[in-house]
């Protein structure tokens, strides 16, 4: 009888947190506001004011707190940070390779070209990514989404 | 005589409550002593996920690298037989490749070198983590604060657990003042 709890007890705790079906954070996404990442970030200063849904591939995740991830774009080598406070929503760090739909209002965040080397090799430290500082050639203006709900859709395997 | 029965009485029925109470909160403490200790030490290891990275040599040249069939010559040079989900690129030499069961290979072509990652969700622990972050339904974190109550419960009924020379009211007092003292120590290190 013992054995049987703990086994039961085990067993429930391990499925807990394996189930894959699709996962929707806060709200979850309005798919009636999409908008392509590519059209967003080109005239990002049209979109600041008003909620959006991005779609994209999910191409990294914060593999601490999952308070972050980066979409990738419908444009060549592009994507589009989603960010959350720590804790308001936590994305699967498995979760990679997977599509999500992100609602949410864009943000810009000036950096000085040292603010934006700190940031970018943070972020690449985070993703345990490659940075090459030389990238970097001066001040910037970067924009991350900052959203009331996320859709990941899992593809079957 | 009488108030000593009745303080007697009341004694035994608070013992009682503190003993069931204590019982109670087993699993619960478990749950967030266990998730406790494995979210303190996150900047050290990855409490949810177990990782393992392999680094492989890869011989792949730029018109390969440009050709249809690039992501089926990765897999035959790196022996590996997972379907693919899809694949980024990251710049003109990084490249990132998602197989089924949380596998991702980066890909470095200036390197000549590919990275295979293996995510797996450590089973029972991220489960408590998840309930430790509060990651779950709002009913969780109502049924914290109950839990959160009850350990207020056993520390203030505790102070009537014991009675005689090894009570709380005497010298083993000492140490709920220590307990009371560390923490606080801690705001002026």
């Amino acid at each position: 009888m013992k054995t049987f709890a703990i086994t039961a007890l085990l067993y429930f705790f391990s499925f807990a947190s394996s189930a894959l079906e699709n996962k929707s954070f806060g709200t979850g996404a309005n798919m009636d506001k999409l908008v392509a990442i590519s059209t967003l970030l080109s005239s990002p200063n049209n979109y600041l004011d008003q909620e959006v849904t991005v779609a994209g591939t999910i191409v990294s995740v914060c593999s601490k707190r999952g308070c972050w991830m980066k979409l990738a774009s419908d444009k060549k080598f592009q994507t589009l940070r989603i960010k959350v406070k720590d804790g308001d929503m936590v994305f699967p760090f498995n979760a990679r390779g997977e599509k999500a739909f992100a609602t949410g209002k864009l943000f810009p965040i000036k950096l000085s070209k040292a603010k934006a080397i700190e940031y970018f090799a943070h972020l690449a430290e985070e993703a345990k990514e490659e940075f090459d500082p030389s990238s970097i050639t001066g001040e910037m203006t970067i924009y991350q989404l900052v959203p009331t709900g996320v859709t990941i859709e899992y593809q079957q395997s | 005589m009488k108030r000593t029965k009745r303080s007697n009485g009341f004694v035994r029925k608070l013992r009682a409550l503190h003993r069931d109470i204590g019982y109670f909160c087993i699993g619960m403490t478990a749950v967030f002593s266990i998730s406790g200790l494995a979210v303190n030490h996150i900047d050290d290891w990855n409490p949810n996920y177990q990782v393992d990275l392999s680094v492989k040599k890869i011989s792949i040249n730029k018109t390969q690298q440009n050709s249809a069939d690039l992501d089926q010559l990765i897999l035959q040079q790196l022996e590996i037989t997972k379907k693919i989900k899809t694949n980024f690129w990251e710049s003109e030499s990084r490249y990132k490749l998602f197989l089924e069961k949380d596998t991702t290979v980066f890909l470095n072509f200036n390197q000549q070198q590919a990275t295979i990652e293996t995510v797996t969700p450590r089973p029972i622990i991220a489960s408590f983590n998840k309930l430790h972050l509060n990651e779950v339904s709002q009913a969780w974190v109502y049924f914290s604060d109950f839990f959160a109550i009850l350990l207020l419960f056993l520390a203030i009924s505790a102070l009537f657990m014991v009675k005689g020379k090894n009570s709380v009211w005497g010298i083993r007092g000492g140490w709920v003042v220590a307990g009371i003292i560390v923490p606080l120590a801690f705001l002026f290190i």
